[in-house]
């Protein structure tokens, strides 16, 4: 009991950790690779014209071509292709093992079986059209979770912000997304604090019931601090000649390359189209 | 009497009514003057600067700012409010209060933008600011991703890139190495001398003669027990000591031990 209570503390911080180093670090937003340099609200809006496209094709060649041109992607915005792999499969058997699973077999996907598995006195019989679906949406789940993944890690957080609010997204909308994003950053860095400060106190050995009223009391404080900390923001924010609507600097300029990419993603559009309703 | 800027006649305030931060203030401030608050955590010196940015209003007392009544209903008002802000800034004691938006370039914009500059005034400023505090390359970094010096600049650039009359700072080299500070000081001598009001609250006993003219010293109980010139204030290490500013340190030194009192450097950060 103690022991688990224990490892379940030491995965908690790990994963809130893994989280700040993964959502909050800049760090592939910050190289100057191709992606990065693009205007955000160009990018923004190809990538979803890219992710719209992928729900309708229905080739799985043409996935594979529109995964390979995401790689490349990647590459050339000099993201560790290892590191890309790993931050999008992490996702897809999430998304797509558990529906896709079922489907190969005939009980949902009826057709020509290509092979029949004897489980337990149940025949499952997998279909080549079962298969065959399956793979075209694993491969689907595939290219447009890689599509958003390489959006978000090549644009910085700010630029998104910036894009939701000169695409007229409410304001208040806006800076609450952007509060949040403080409150979660800085929750997590009072969790690795009090960890750290109770560690060197006490040791990793903590009684579970005094570990319990640690964290209470943590909790309450954490209240008190984002209370604190949000009469002080908005006192600083005053300060500065805030009236209540913020004024922000749309600096975005689109550059010949924008237009060169705008370009490129046009005829790859054009051939995908063409190829999936030849 | 025409060159006041401010002007606190027994000035009291407490937190929701229930916390004392001050208890019957007076001070003044001429223009061009530099003023030193110290005195020991929880005195009430950043609830004074919070107040002499008219953030918060007091209880009961009256204040003056450039000869005229200070009232919160003014603030309503938004020229007076606006006017008001590219007259004073506040450097806050914390730069991660201070700095709120996503990025260091917004974050040093987020003022003039408010107070309705010009945007290729605001591109100039920019980079005249950030040159002369070297922090150019920040400029697209998250500010919580930086190291407390490089967070106080970047508050400090904040602040200054309004330009303003009057400058306040809350414990300004508060955690800073020595290098850093220093040039957080001869910066604020610079300003001094171009005409700047300069007011910072402080534990750093080092940087008290440079950086005022006038020191007052804050009590425990929130009240100013003493005031003076710095050189004055300096020399009394009895009142020192009673307020938390020198502590008495012993330490050997050629066999012997001595004791004697010590400047405190930075063990009073919050
Ligand atoms: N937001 C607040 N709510 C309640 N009490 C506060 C708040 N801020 C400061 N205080 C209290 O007011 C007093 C003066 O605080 P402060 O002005 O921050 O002192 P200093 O800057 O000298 O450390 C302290 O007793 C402190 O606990
Ligand atoms: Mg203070």
């Amino acid at each position: 009991m103690f022991k688990n209570n224990n490892f379940i503390q030491y995965s908690i911080i790990n994963t809130l950790s893994f989280l700040k180093e993964s959502v909050f670090a800049d760090e592939y937003a910050l190289k100057k690779g191709f992606l990065q340099s693009l205007d955000p609200r160009l990018k923004t809006i190809t990538f979803l014209l890219f992710l719209i496209q992928i729900l309708f094709i229905k080739d799985i060649f043409i996935l594979l071509g529109l995964y390979v041109i995401c790689l490349l992607l990647a590459y050339l915005s000099k993201i560790n292709l290892w590191f890309f792999l790993e931050r999008t499969w992490i996702f897809i058997p999430l998304f797509s093992l558990f529906i896709a699973v079922p489907a190969i077999f005939s009980i949902f996907t009826p057709g020509k079986a290509l092979m029949s598995l004897n489980i337990l006195g149940l025949k499952l019989i997998i279909t080549q059209q079962g298969l065959f679906g399956a793979s075209l949406f694993v491969m689907r789940v595939t290219t447009s979770v890689s599509f958003a993944v390489l959006l978000s890690i090549t644009t910085k957080h700010f630029e998104l912000l910036k894009v939701l609010q000169i695409f007229k997204i409410p304001q208040i909308f806006v800076m609450t997304v952007g509060m949040c994003y403080r409150y979660i950053y800085l929750f997590i860095e009072i969790v690795e604090n009090t960890y750290l400060a109770i560690k060197s106190r006490v040791g990793t050995k903590i009684h579970y019931k005094s570990g319990q009223r640690i964290i209470a009391w943590n909790i309450a404080f954490l209240w008190q601090r984002s209370y604190q900390l949000n009469e002080n923001v908005y006192k600083a924010m005053l300060s500065r000649g805030y009236l209540g609507k913020p004024v922000v600097l749309d600096d975005f300029k689109i550059k010949t390359k924008d237009k060169m990419w705008l370009s490129l993603v046009a005829i790859i559009s054009g051939l995908v189209f063409y190829f999936n309703n030849r | 009497m025409d060159n006041l800027i401010f002007e606190l006649k027994d000035v009291y305030f407490s937190y929701l009514g229930k916390y004392p931060a001050l208890n019957g203030i007076d001070i003044k401030v001429k223009q061009g003057e530099k003023i030193a608050v110290i005195g020991a955590n929880g005195s009430g010196k950043s609830t004074l600067l919070h107040i002499l940015d008219a953030l918060i209003f007091p209880d009961k007392g009256n204040i003056k700012v450039f000869g005229k009544e200070l009232k919160e209903e003014n603030f309503n008002n938004e020229d007076f409010s606006q006017n008001f802000r590219k007259k004073v800034g506040l450097i806050f004691q914390n730069p991660d209060i201070q700095l709120f938006c996503p990025t260091v370039k917004e974050d040093i914009i987020f003022g003039p933008l408010q107070l309705g500059m010009e945007k290729e005034e605001i591109q100039k400023r920019l980079k005249d600011i950030t040159h002369l505090l070297d922090i150019e390359n920040f400029l697209d970094r998250s500010p919580h991703h930086l190291s407390i010096g490089e967070k106080r600049k970047v508050a400090m650039a904040s602040t200054l890139i309004i330009n303003p009359d009057v400058l306040i700072l809350d414990e300004p080299t508060a955690g800073l190495d020595p290098l850093t500070a220093r040039h957080i000081v001869d910066l604020l001598i610079h300003l001094n001398s171009e005409g700047k009001t300069i007011i910072t609250s402080t534990h750093d006993l080092h940087i008290i003669e440079e950086i005022s003219d006038t020191v007052y010293v804050f009590s425990q109980d929130k009240k100013i027990i003493k005031s003076g010139p710095s050189i004055e204030i300096l020399k009394d290490d009895q009142l020192l000591r009673d307020h938390n500013l020198v502590h008495i340190h012993s330490h050997h030194h050629k066999g012997k031990i001595h004791i004697h009192p010590h400047i405190h450097l930075d063990h009073h950060t919050d």
